[in-house]
């Protein structure tokens, strides 16, 4: 089976004022349909930098980065856009929800990027927030949430769009252990019932227990 | 469900005192916009009716006027046929035939040299001029020859009142050079030096004393009342000056009247720079609201990008926000304008502020009554709009180049 996502070769070194700081040094990663795959490092070994990387948020230094066969490294801006509305879901550390928008419309808000009707996005966006529990909170904006409940809202974003995988960086960082590992679940469960593909970084050692494959990075380098 | 309109809205309002101040300033832009759109439309309208009926829309003249001070070269021969042949032209204009006179005014005791002018005005035109000018009495009737109308301020110099004698004397013309007049009636014009100089008869009795069968002038009043209708009187002219002889020639009030023609031309783009600087000031507050609501987002648009909004949308977002922004004010700015100037369609009096005599004197009404054209509210709306898209020009450029792993690291 093909991998939705790979990288070859990767690196990615950041510039500041001529001093170099590379990032990551030649990563080659297949993440296959289906899997749910944890990154895995201490801080400051590159797994934000290779998850941004893999889904187009960034430009490597040198190496490839593939979604289904094709090669998207050298896309333009506007094109790296539009394949991350189409194809790659996204969940960040910070929630980083709409304030102004309630749980259901920032759940649907890719949709609306997409340009779908007002109908199938309600529909899309109360299922998806409805598979995270979240249904009942879906006319409450961000601010009338829990940590735990914005990031389900956040999870049920990236689900609603149907991608053909959801990067997460650290999505249980800001929450408690509880909720972290309560949100992890509910990713897991995605993950077996709907088959969705999981790829996200977590430095949380508890986490990686429910995981079925860990890549370990350590000093922008995959070590096991 | 929501959409980028409804999102937009949503984030106007997030610094409810910020867009306020904003769309408050465009708001007023608009409202000033219209009224003085509006205001100056009105005086335009005004100056332009005063001054075509003191002169006519055309003119006919002696060809090189301007070059001729000798009273025989100013005269158009045989003015009745002159103007037969324009009437055959059709074109609905009603017309004045005038003829001028240098001459001398005597009472009892003093003497003054005047322009004598005779006219034969339509019925319609005559009572204009007696609404406006008359002050006492009433003014020689057609064909009467042995009546005269004089300014206010020349009767008193001359120390003669209504019913007195007056003598009137044009020596070298063709005509009888010398006659008397019965005083019947005084007129009160806006300039005081036409007030003091000039003396009305009938065209006949001018005529008789001067100049038989002759005019210096004949008018063309057509039915316009409004300036924006004035552009087909080029058209007209060149049909008309066709009709006319080589020595004769055909004027637009224009050209008859340059100062004032160039006074009114300013009108309207001076009030177009004035709200182009009122816009400008508004311009600059949405400007600062949109940059500044960029500036404290600017984590939320890397997250709108990472989630997959590319430049064009991101800059339609930053734009659409900002012509919502504009949109509100020119609404609430808009109504209101229009109410204000729904309220004074009516008229009201200028000369309550500025004095009837200081108006008239530049050619203005006396009362304005304001009135909108649909070019006036489309220029103010096109105003607005553009504000909206120019004020967020910059920002919407910026928020189209954000990176989104910076913006989502940046902190207001």
């Amino acid at each position: 089976m093909n991998p939705v996502l790979s990288v070859k070769n990767l690196t990615k070194t950041y510039k500041v004022d001529s001093v170099e700081t590379p990032a990551l040094g030649g990563v080659n990663l297949e993440v296959r349909r289906g899997e749910f795959t944890a990154l895995a490092g201490p801080s400051g070994s590159g797994k934000s930098t290779l998850l941004h990387l893999m889904g187009g948020l960034d430009k490597p230094s040198s190496g490839e980065v593939w979604l289904e066969g094709s090669r998207i490294d050298g896309l333009s801006k506007a094109q790296l856009a539009d394949l991350r509305l189409w194809n790659i879901g996204f969940v960040f550390q910070a929630y980083n929800l709409i304030p102004v928008l309630t749980a259901l419309e920032n759940a649907a808000f890719v949709l609306e990027l997409r340009g779908e009707a007002p109908s199938l996005r309600e529909s899309k966006a109360s299922k998806a927030l409805e598979t995270l529990g979240m249904l009942e909170y879906a006319a409450r904006r961000p601010n009338q949430l829990s940590g735990g409940q914005q990031q389900r809202v956040a999870v049920a974003r990236a689900l609603a769009a149907q991608p053909k995988i959801i990067l997460a960086d650290e999505p249980t960082a800001n929450l408690d252990s509880k909720t972290g590992l309560a949100l992890i679940e509910h990713m897991r469960r995605l993950n077996h019932e709907q088959g969705v593909t999981f790829l996200f970084s977590t430095h949380d050692p508890r986490l990686l227990e429910r995981v079925d494959r860990i890549v370990r990075l350590e000093d922008g380098q995959i070590v096991a | 469900m929501f959409n980028l309109f409804s999102l937009s809205w949503r984030n106007i309002w997030r610094h409810r005192g910020r867009s306020l101040l904003s769309a408050g300033a465009v708001g007023f832009a608009v409202f000033f916009t219209l009224v003085y759109l509006s205001f100056l439309g009105s005086m335009e309208n005004g100056m332009y009716n005063n001054l075509t009926q003191s002169v006519g829309h055309l003119q006919v003249r002696v060809a090189d006027y301007r070059e001729k001070h000798e009273f025989p070269d100013l005269l158009i021969p045989k003015a009745e046929e002159v103007k037969a042949g324009l009437e055959r032209a059709q074109t609905g204009a009603q017309m004045v035939v005038a003829l001028e006179v240098p001459a001398l005014v005597a009472g009892e005791n003093r003497s003054r040299g005047i322009l004598l002018i005779g006219d034969e005005r339509p019925p319609g035109l005559r009572e204009k001029f007696a609404r406006q000018y008359l002050a006492g009495g009433q003014l020689p009737a057609s064909g009467d020859l042995e009546s005269i109308a004089l300014g206010a301020s020349l009767a008193k110099a001359l120390k003669v009142r209504l019913g007195d004698p007056v003598y009137v004397y044009a020596p070298g013309t063709e005509g009888r050079g010398a006659a008397a007049y019965r005083l019947v009636g005084l007129l009160k014009f806006p300039d005081s030096g036409l007030e003091a100089r000039s003396a009305f008869t009938s065209l006949a009795a001018a005529q008789e004393l001067a100049a038989p069968g002759s005019a210096t002038r004949i008018e063309l009043h057509f039915p316009f009342t409004r300036y924006s209708q004035d552009a087909g009187l080029a058209t007209l002219q060149s049909q008309l000056a066709a009709r006319l002889g080589k020595n004769l020639t055909l004027e637009t009030w224009r050209q008859a009247n340059p100062a004032i023609a160039q006074i009114l031309q300013l009108l309207t783009p001076l009030v177009l720079i004035f709200a182009g600087i009122f816009f400008g000031l508004a311009g600059l507050l949405v400007v600062n609201t949109i940059y500044l609501s960029l500036l404290e987002r600017t984590r939320e648009f890397g997250v709108i990008v990472a989630l997959g909004a590319g430049p064009a949308k991101v800059t339609r977002m930053v734009l659409l926000e900002s012509l919502l922004l504009c949109g509100a004010g020119a609404i609430i700015g808009g109504v209101l304008g229009l109410l204000l100037v729904a309220s004074l369609s009516g008229g009201f009096s200028l000369g309550a502020l500025y004095g009837q005599t200081s108006l008239s004197v530049f050619g203005l009404p006396e009362t304005i009554y304001l009135s909108l054209r649909p070019a006036d509210i489309l220029i103010t709306l096109v105003f607005a709009l553009a504000t909206g898209l120019l004020a967020a020009w910059w920002p919407a450029r910026v928020a189209a180049r954000l990176e989104p792993v910076e913006a989502m690291r940046f902190a207001a």
